[in-house]
């Protein structure tokens, strides 16, 4: 536990960060003209007293866990996993079979190793700045904590006395809050994919700097932007058959409660480098009300499918396994986490999303496991932020409101007999 | 002798039976036991009595939202927010006897800072409150609500450090959307906006 805590709090020290965190960008932000939210959520008929939905800083216990309550297709079997992991979000299985978790606010990395059929969780890391991205290359565990990146060399074999390489160097990334905790992978190209999001609600970024996925070489050289006009993406994964990137994108807040839906992107292949439309153009095609722009949707690529209204699709997952029924092979499932920014609630779940002529065509979204709302009070039962596909076919998706993580299981045997 | 359903106020009965019946429900193994007069003396070494600090640039506690104490104090535990005078002594602190702490915290009586408010600057500040929002978070009155502190009070001193702070995204282990709310206040906004929080 807290096996470099020391280390990391002079890290996280103001004078440390001062050198970085009051780069060009935000000083230039600062004399950019203050956003009215009044008028923004008067216009938009939201209550103006929507606020953030806290993260309790400590799990829940396992008899609180409200999966009774959970809804899924027949023969589909949901169970907890792994409970008492404030803030879980981000999952990596090691090669090793270690899994690894990456939260936000709690600034923790867990390592969790299975002993004996028995889970032996470990809190490999403490005290960064929203360690959202895990990636493994080569047996490295890669941890991108918002302008930090940590790597720790031959991972699973140190657990108890993890050792890190500070690389943040050369990745450059930007120190701003607002949106500053990064989902991040290595891509069929073994390039690591880093999203930077807008460092605000709505503004006209330096997509040199943010906005935007950009790619890398392991070591934080060769940075290449693939996609700008980005307002925040949280989750990617590759189509299994095309290996194009796809993309979740969160909509802005105070334009609206059912508008502008939250996207689910495709970057088709030799694209590059395209812009798929913030500040100026949102969801399938609807000009920005504050930031005006001729022509705002022009060569904007617009999503493949949008999927809800301030729903904060989060993590995405092809599912390529055998355990679930053939109609589930090569299709995403995305975790829409719910967002604070809408009146009644949206109704959060874990969806999937099929796409037409072997991953090019028409796509469309279907809630797949629900009942994480509870729409009487308004409240998130659970908020879903990735789901991740396991060696056997099941599937995990982690709970990051009640710090826990659920498995997802298909018997062809309860499906026939119609139960659940 | 008047009976005692006149003696107590209706309101002031219902509140002592609704104690009485939770301390009754409370399991003896999860009763939370209150901070010890040793802790709560290390946090009013600096925080004031009662949590009401006369220190400067260290914040009044009193009668701040009991999640927004459990989350900072959670937080500070864990060295994400980078407290350093508290680091030493929150390092192996217990998530109950945090909660203690925070429950303790959030029933004291808050009370206005002494320090002199600019009434100008106050004026100008209340001017930037509906624009930036401050309410929809700090609630109405500025009281705070959840992982939102209240402000209404709060050291004149300190407010002007945090909100730098939020704006120039240097406070770890704040809320992002702080950091958002704040973007674009100029030095003088925020000194501004300090004042009009400090006295209320």
């Amino acid at each position: 536990m807290a096996v470099f805590a020391t280390h990391f709090r002079f890290a996280a020290l103001p004078a440390a960060c001062l050198a970085m965190c009051l780069g060009a960008d935000v000083a230039s932000a600062q004399q950019s003209a203050v956003p009215d939210v009044a008028k923004q959520a008067e216009r938009s008929g939201q209550s103006p007293n929507l606020r953030g939905v806290p993260v309790p800083p400590i799990a829940a216990g396992a008899e609180k866990l409200p999966i009774s309550r959970f809804k899924l297709p027949p023969g589909f079997k949901v169970e907890v996993w792994q409970s008492g992991i404030a803030g879980a979000r981000t999952m990596l299985l090691g090669p090793k079979g270690t899994m690894f978790v990456g939260t936000q606010g709690i600034g923790r990395v867990y390592a969790i190793v299975t002993k004996n059929g028995k889970h032996e969780v470990k809190t490999m890391a403490q005290g960064l700045n929203m360690p959202n991205g895990l990636a493994m290359k080569d047996g490295a565990l890669i941890v991108v904590a918002n302008k930090n990146v940590y790597r720790f060399d031959n991972i699973e074999d140190n657990l108890d006395n993890p050792k890190h390489v500070d690389i943040s160097e050369k990745f450059n990334l930007p120190g701003d809050r607002p949106h500053g905790w990064r989902y991040v992978a290595f891509g069929p190209d073994g390039k690591l994919y880093i999203p930077v999001g807008a460092p605000c609600n709505i503004c006209e970024p330096n997509y040199a700097t943010h906005s935007h996925i950009a790619r890398y070489d392991a070591d934080g050289s060769n940075m290449e932007i693939v996609a700008k006009g980005v307002r925040n993406s949280v989750g990617f994964d590759w189509n299994p058959i095309t290996k194009e990137l796809w993309f979740t994108d969160n909509g802005r807040d105070w334009a609206g409660n059912d508008q502008p839906e939250d996207e689910f992107n495709r970057l088709p292949k030799g694209k590059e480098g395209a812009f798929f439309g913030f500040p100026y153009c949102h969801a399938m095609g609807i000009p920005d009300p504050d930031i005006k722009h001729a022509d705002a949707c022009k060569d904007v690529v617009l999503p493949a499918v949008t999927t809800g209204p301030h729903s904060a699709s989060l993590g995405v997952h092809w599912y390529t396994g055998d355990m679930f029924p053939a109609e589930y092979k090569n299709v995403a499932f995305i975790a829409r986490r719910g967002s604070w920014n809408r009146d009644k609630k949206f109704n959060s779940d874990l969806a999937i999303v099929r796409v037409e002529d072997n991953g090019t065509g028409k796509a469309t979204v279907t809630p797949f496991m629900t009942g994480l709302l509870d729409e009487q009070k308004n409240e998130h039962l659970a908020r879903l932020v990735l789901p991740y596909q396991m060696p056997d076919g099941s599937l995990l998706v982690s709970d990051e409101q009640n710090g826990a993580i659920y498995r997802i299981t298909y018997n062809k045997d309860a499906a026939g007999a119609g139960k659940n | 002798m008047k009976p005692l359903t006149t003696m107590l106020t209706r309101k002031t009965l219902r509140a002592v039976v609704t104690v009485a019946l939770l301390l009754v429900a409370i399991p003896a193994a999860q009763a939370q036991s209150a901070p010890s007069a040793e802790r709560l003396e290390l946090c009013s070494s600096c925080h004031g009595a009662g949590g009401n600090s006369k220190t400067e640039k260290i914040p009044s506690i009193a009668g701040q939202p009991e999640f927004f104490l459990l989350n900072s104090l959670v937080l500070i535990r864990e060295g994400v927010r980078n407290v350093e005078p508290m680091a030493p002594f929150m390092k192996d602190m217990k998530d109950d006897e945090i909660q203690a702490l925070a429950t303790y915290f959030a029933a004291q009586k808050p009370e206005r800072t002494d320090e002199p408010i600019d009434q100008a600057q106050a004026r100008r500040g209340a001017e930037l409150v509906d624009p930036r929002h401050c309410t929809s978070c700090h609630t109405p009155n500025l009281t705070g609500e959840q992982t939102a502190p209240r402000i209404a009070g709060q050291r004149l001193d300190y407010l002007i450090d945090a909100i730098t702070a939020f704006r120039d995204s240097r406070r770890t282990g704040g809320d992002p959307l702080m950091s958002e709310a704040a973007q674009g206040l100029s030095d003088a906004d925020i000194v501004a906006l300090a004042n009009y929080a400090a006295s209320k």
